[in-house]
């Protein structure tokens, strides 16, 4: 859910190319995020998880699917490892 | 000093979504008021409200649906006044090309937003986070958001300047866009006007200043009743209008006709009260805004009032027109508050009158006082009563706006001939 929670934020709100999302190789900085976009993009997660993730300035070094990584890392870390729930109120 | 051109305008207010639409209700004296929604009403049961005719969002791209709902109807007005102006983004002399808003609260549905979500989550017993808030809230905020918002959509690069004066301040941005064409540190500039502050929490500062009308009996719509002797205040409305100007000479280079020249700006300070209006500065505003047009009273035939429905701003403001331009006797202006129609726009309502004035001269129709059934006789001027009036030669208009705070701004516009 992660995953689709961010790509749907960059296809529909950056416009981004969903065919992008194909490459596995794909770097966060090929996505040209400007930092207020970036911080944008997180809040989608915060949101849902209810607390603010450290420093974005490190995720245009990694590659997509290593930031994914480190977002459910962060996640975990304050669930007691666990995954929760993302969906907003109202959503199904 | 070189003439400046008014080639393209623009507006999206109660009366309609786009200019044309809201002269044409405003000549048909309908009026746009009406009650509140239901979050609001269930505090001021009272209140009444002059609402957009359409949804900014609907009328824009996608990408600019997370600008705040003021800053959103500056672009929809921008975007139709420079169409009309036939301007497209990127133009060759950008850094010529300023950018003045006028906007007397900002964004004040980012702010109650915030707020709301703030309480939601506290009150949500540890479900969510109230310290989370959205990144964008403070560049949708900030009260320069629209200015910032217009000058990356059109490339502009001449100063993108925000002022905010209460009712007075797209009628102050006109007259500084005006002065800044005029001596030559522009050559073109779109000045926009907007508001949207029909929120609960602006909503409930405006009603404890005791200034809001109160549901007129036979009709919510015409609650709003300026000049008149049953009139209880103003409605508040939320909107935006824009105009293009440019220096003649920018103009004539590619051939495009001027729907106007804007040639008279005048401006003061009560320094006297922070609500109750002075007279004596109203009327040195429209004499600066005379004498700069170099025209005489006598060549004003329509004059948009500031005309809120206010118990003293009527009053004062009637007497300060006397003093400028002579008792009913004496003169043949002829003068309206179209607020009667689409409410108080605050930071959006001297650029809004200004349009409609601008249209009212160049069709030769007038737009009325709607409401105007029994004149206070302390308000004795030809206010239009009810209908509009049409088959009018009107060569020059005047349009007044005078803010709480103290802050007058009167201005001239004239015929151009093509």
């Amino acid at each position: 859910m992660l995953e689709e929670i961010i790509k749907n934020y960059l296809i529909n709100t950056k416009g981004k190319d969903a065919s992008l999302f194909n490459d596995p190789q794909l770097q966060v900085a090929a996505l040209e995020l400007d930092s207020l976009d970036m911080v944008e993009m997180l809040f989608e997660i915060e949101d849902r998880c209810g607390f603010q993730l450290p420093d974005p300035t490190r995720y245009p070094k990694m590659g997509f699917r290593e930031m994914l990584a480190d977002i459910e890392a962060a996640i975990r870390e304050h669930n007691n490892g666990e995954l929760p729930d993302l969906r907003l109120e109202g959503e199904q | 000093m070189t003439k400046v051109l008014i080639t393209g305008m623009g507006a999206i207010s109660p009366l309609g979504a786009d200019l044309p639409g809201s002269f044409a209700q405003a000549l048909a004296g309908h009026c746009a008021i009406g009650p509140a929604p239901a979050d609001i009403a269930k505090w001021l049961p009272d209140i009444l409200l002059a609402p957009a005719a359409s949804e900014p969002h609907t009328l824009l791209d996608s990408k600019h649906a997370s600008l705040d709902r003021a800053s959103q109807f500056a672009m929809v007005a921008a975007g139709e006044a420079m169409t009309t102006a036939n301007i497209t983004p990127q133009p060759a002399d950008a850094r010529r090309f300023g950018v003045f808003v006028g906007v007397g609260f900002g964004g004040a549905h980012t702010v109650d937003g915030l707020y709301s979500r703030f309480q939601s989550a506290v009150q949500s017993e540890g479900k969510r986070n109230p310290v989370l808030m959205h990144p964008l809230s403070v560049p949708r905020m900030m009260a320069n958001a629209a200015a910032a918002a217009i000058s990356m959509r059109y490339g502009l690069n001449g100063p993108s300047n925000t002022y905010s004066v209460a009712c007075a301040s797209s009628a102050i941005a006109i007259g500084e866009a005006f002065r800044a064409i005029r001596d030559g540190y522009l050559d073109a500039a779109i000045v926009v006007g907007c508001e949207a502050m029909l929120t609960p929490g602006s909503l409930l500062a405006w009603n404890a200043l005791r200034v809001m009308a109160k549901p007129h009996a036979d009709d919510l719509a015409r609650s709003c009743r300026p000049f008149s002797q049953d009139r209880s205040g103003f409605v508040l409305g939320e909107g935006g209008a824009a105009i293009v100007l440019e220096s003649a000479a920018r103009a004539s280079a590619r051939q495009q006709p001027a729907l106007g020249e804007l040639c008279g700006y005048g401006c003061s300070s009560d320094a006297a009260h922070l609500t109750a209006p002075s007279s004596a500065e109203q009327v040195y505003a429209m004499q600066q805004a005379l004498d700069d047009a170099g025209l005489q009273p006598a060549d004003i035939q329509y004059l948009n009032a500031h005309g809120t429905a206010t118990e003293t701003g009527d009053v004062v403001e009637t007497e300060s027109i006397r003093t400028v331009f002579g008792s009913r006797e004496h003169s043949q202006l002829a003068i309206s508050s179209t607020k009667s129609m689409h409410g108080h726009l605050i930071g959006a309502s001297g650029i809004l009158e200004f349009v409609l004035a601008v249209m009212a001269m160049n069709s030769g129709s007038l737009p009325p006082t709607a409401t105007l059934e029994v004149p206070d006789p302390r308000c004795d001027l030809d206010f239009i009563p009810q209908t509009a009036r049409h088959g009018c030669q009107v060569d020059a208009i005047m349009s007044n706006s005078f803010a709480f705070g103290g802050s007058n701004a009167s201005l001239v516009a004239r015929r151009y001939p093509q």
